[in-house]
């Protein structure tokens, strides 16, 4: 990419900070806080551990973005991680073997998204109906195929996801990456061109249908990814490991300020907002607040964070 | 030169929505090196026949020419591969995204599978010279005023390298020095060999510089010939088969010396220093150039921004009512001053709600505690639509209304509130010819009845013809106050500009 390029596209990307500035900072404040609180966060051991705590929610994350920013919404995210630990844990020791298995995951979290994606952007169904529906049907099946938890995940896999090395860390450097060329591509920009203005987009030679269907199918791949991780950190897979996600997934996205009317939000904004709420967890388990409170504190921290940009914005107005 | 010539055409094409026939049996053909305009009053069917054309919709019946070859299921995308491209009037950006990718969006250059983003600033540099496009290529474009994006559609629709460039009243929201550079670069685009159909309501600009033009009337074309010899009364006769010398009713001043709303140094953001008087039964015009805070002023005066000043008196039903700016547009509303916006879709009317809705909406506001009182809200409605000249089932939804139609409702809703002043913001926008009229007479209609009208407008005949005084904006004061006679096009375009400062000046 030759030299004014690369500046456009940096430049642009630099733009998108825009109102994030308030999220940064209450992450900094926080991220000290932790530091005080918990100086043996900068060994690599435990470093490593804090991540693994955070991956599973930045995936879930991020798959949301993906979905919100074309103007939709996935009501299964839990469920499918649910599935896709679940199914992980029953299909590793078979002969597909580990690597046979990571394939089947990715392939399955693909082919549940390209089912949704079918409804809504061919079918034209809003996606809050079809993931309010696809995520009892998910729920269902995870169920029937592991009534309890149990399962097998091979030692191999768990100790390289989930042991000692900073792997989750190295992976969303990875889905950062993958992110940032994605959005250098046609696909990409077209992805927020649809959830800004569907109909311009279209008529300005967007390939609507394609633009929708490629990010329902990347985050069900992101969330069955997740379903793996988790039957991975724990060893076994768990029908109903994924149910407080979908809230998770659509908090940290809004608190990195994704709007619900698409177009709106950066992935770095969700992955920065994911993030907050790990530290946010942390640090009250920390201070001994009792489980409720922590409940309290989030929603509260989510609304001031969200609000911040919108207060400052009115008062702006005012002078 | 031995080339085939390019041309664009439909050919029979009708379509209808829900039975009802919006174009029928119409031709048409875009040749290029000529500058065609296409006239016709709104619901006429010019939307409908653009978007048949890039393929955003596909015609019942007739087709889709391209160099003489019948298109079969024409799509945008497709349209634009043979090189048409659209300028509409909804916007067709993304507002989040910048400027540069909006421009590209949907043609981007690649490089191994990536947006080309080398190609994509040296383009966006190049169309932003030609249309002054000044913004840097990042800016999103949500953070850019209404006439600033008509400027990056535009530099869009260029970025393909148009055969065929449709523009749907490009002009309607710019300012003044870009209707110039875009006029001198359509021009300069048709000596290329680009083949432009331009659609506007501003018959000087369209007797200025187009070549042949076919009018559209219900649907059905009236008239499709060269434009030489046409003039804009000419061009009015075609559209609407009547004289337009009747366009404006005849001014008659209705002003009382009766003082309705009076200010010193009325202050907004964007408005300094304003010394203002209104009286009853005036209609008072505002004039200048987008954004040079006349828009702000009225905001201000309607308490809609916050607002200052030295003295602000409301006097209405013979008694002071306020001394002080409003502070909320309900204590404007309380003593009588409504205000009609410019973004009818937006700011004036509830679409989705009946037409009888929207009507009643500003008489639901004072009565909010009070039961529903079905007759009398019929026989409101019904006194108000005949006034208006709104037929039909006033059930439907607002949306059904032609965009002419949808204003008239808006302004006509503040009536039974019986308001003694009257703000309107550019209420002739992308109105058809024959909807004008009838908002000058309904205005008239109000001076008489001693409201107090203040009309803010792009269209300078409208200040001419229907004002008892003008006042003109130039970087947030006022150039000029010109009473009727003295506010020719000249004297108000000029002081817009900033050219003169006196209220008088000797001709030039």
């Amino acid at each position: 990419m030759g030299g004014k390029g690369a500046r456009l596209y940096w430049r642009v990307q630099w733009r998108r900070n825009d109102g994030l500035g308030a999220l940064f900072l209450v992450l900094v404040l926080f991220a000290i806080l932790y530091a005080i609180l918990f100086p043996g966060i900068f060994a690599i051991g435990a470093a490593s551990k804090f991540v693994q705590g955070w991956f599973p929610t930045a995936m879930v994350a991020a798959a949301q973005t993906i979905v919100m920013l074309t103007g939709g919404i996935d009501l299964s995210v839990g469920p499918m991680v649910s599935l896709g630990s679940v199914v992980a844990a029953s299909t590793m020791e078979g002969p597909l073997g580990i690597f046979g298995g990571v394939l089947a995951m990715l392939a399955l979290g693909g082919g549940v998204g390209a089912i949704v994606g079918a409804f809504v952007a061919i079918g034209r169904y809003p996606a809050i109906i079809v993931t309010l529906a696809l995520s009892f049907v998910l729920r269902g099946v995870a169920l029937l195929i592991m009534p309890r938890p149990g399962g097998f995940v091979p030692r191999s896999l768990s100790d390289f996801l989930a042991g000692v090395h900073p792997t989750a860390a190295v992976l969303l450097v990875l889905l950062v990456i993958v992110w940032k060329l994605y959005q250098a591509t046609p696909l990409g920009v077209g992805l927020i061109a649809v959830g800004d203005n569907a109909e311009g987009a279209y008529r300005s030679g967007v390939n609507v249908t394609t633009a929708r269907m490629c990010a329902y199918i990347a985050s069900g791949i992101l969330q069955g990814f997740t379903g793996l991780y988790m039957a991975a950190k724990t060893g076994s897979g768990d029908p109903l490991i994924g149910e407080p996600m979908t809230l998770a997934a659509i908090s940290a996205a809004v608190l990195g300020g994704v709007g619900f009317l698409g177009g709106q939000g950066t992935m770095r904004g969700a992955l920065a907002g994911s993030l907050l709420m790990s530290i946010m967890i942390s640090v009250m388990f920390f201070l001994h607040l009792p489980l409720v409170a922590q409940y309290i504190m989030q929603g509260l921290i989510i609304v001031v964070t969200v609000a911040l940009p919108l207060i400052r914005a009115s008062m702006r107005r005012g002078t | 030169m031995g080339v085939q010539r390019a041309v664009l055409g439909a050919q029979n094409v009708s379509k209808a929505f829900f039975g009802n026939p919006v174009l029928r049996d119409v031709s048409i053909e875009i040749v290029v090196g000529r500058i065609h305009a296409l006239l016709g009053e709104n619901g006429a069917g010019k939307s409908t026949l653009i978007n048949l054309l890039s393929g955003t919709l596909t015609p019942d019946s007739g087709e889709i020419r391209l160099d003489g070859q019948p298109i079969a299921a024409l799509t945008p995308r497709e349209a634009h591969r043979h090189g048409v491209a659209v300028v509409q009037q909804e916007l067709s950006l993304a507002p989040h995204l910048s400027i540069a990718e909006n421009i590209g969006l949907g043609s981007y250059n690649r490089r191994g599978g990536l947006i080309d983003y080398g190609r994509l600033a040296a383009s966006v540099e190049e169309i932003g010279q030609k249309l002054g496009l000044v913004e840097s290529p990042d800016t999103p474009v949500d953070q850019l005023p209404l006439g600033r994006r008509q400027i990056v559609e535009i530099a869009k629709a260029l970025f393909i390298k148009p055969r065929f460039l449709i523009l749907d009243e490009p002009t309607s929201s710019l300012a003044a020095p870009d209707v110039a550079t875009l006029t001198k670069l359509i021009r300069s685009l048709r000596d290329d060999g680009v083949a432009i159909l331009y659609i506007s309501h501003r018959l000087n600009e369209i007797v200025d510089f187009c070549d042949y033009v076919t009018v559209l009337k219900d649907g059905a074309v009236t008239a499709d010939r060269p434009l030489a010899g046409l003039d804009p009364e000419g061009l009015v006769r075609l559209m609407v088969g009547r004289d337009p010398q009747n366009l404006f009713p005849p001014h008659v001043s209705h002003a009382s010396g009766d003082l309705v709303l009076q200010t010193r140094r009325f202050r907004t953001a964007a408005a300094h220093d304003i010394d203002f008087e209104l009286h009853r039964g005036e209609i008072l015009g505002i004039g200048g150039l987008v954004g040079h805070g006349q828009e702000d002023f009225m905001m201000g005066l309607y308490g809609a921004v916050p607002a200052n000043a030295d003295q602000f008196r409301v006097s209405t039903h013979g008694r002071e009512a306020r001394t002080a700016p409003f502070a909320k547009v309900a204590d404007a509303n309380a003593v009588g001053v409504a205000y009609v916006p410019a973004d009818r879709g937006k700011e004036g009317l509830l679409l989705p709600h009946s037409i009888d809705f929207n009507l009643l909406l500003p008489l639901f506001a004072r009565r909010s505690a009070e039961p529903r009182r079905w007759a009398e809200e019929q026989a409101i409605t019904e006194r108000m639509a005949r006034r208006l000249n709104i037929k039909g089932d006033r059930r439907r939804p607002a949306r059904a209304l032609s965009g002419g139609n949808q204003q008239k409702v808006a302004v006509s809703k503040w009536l039974p509130l019986e308001p003694s002043v009257l703000l309107l913001n550019d209420p002739t926008r992308g109105v058809d010819v024959e909807t004008k009229r009838e908002i000058y007479v309904a205005l008239q209609e109000m001076a008489v009845e001693g409201k107090a009208v203040v009309l803010l407008s792009s269209d300078t005949p409208e200040l001419v013809h229907l004002c008892d005084r003008v006042m003109v904006f130039h970087k947030g004061r006022v150039a000029a106050t010109l009473p009727h006679g003295e506010g020719t096009e000249e004297a108000i375009v000029a002081a817009a500009m900033g050219v003169r400062k006196a209220p008088q000046g000797e001709a030039a």
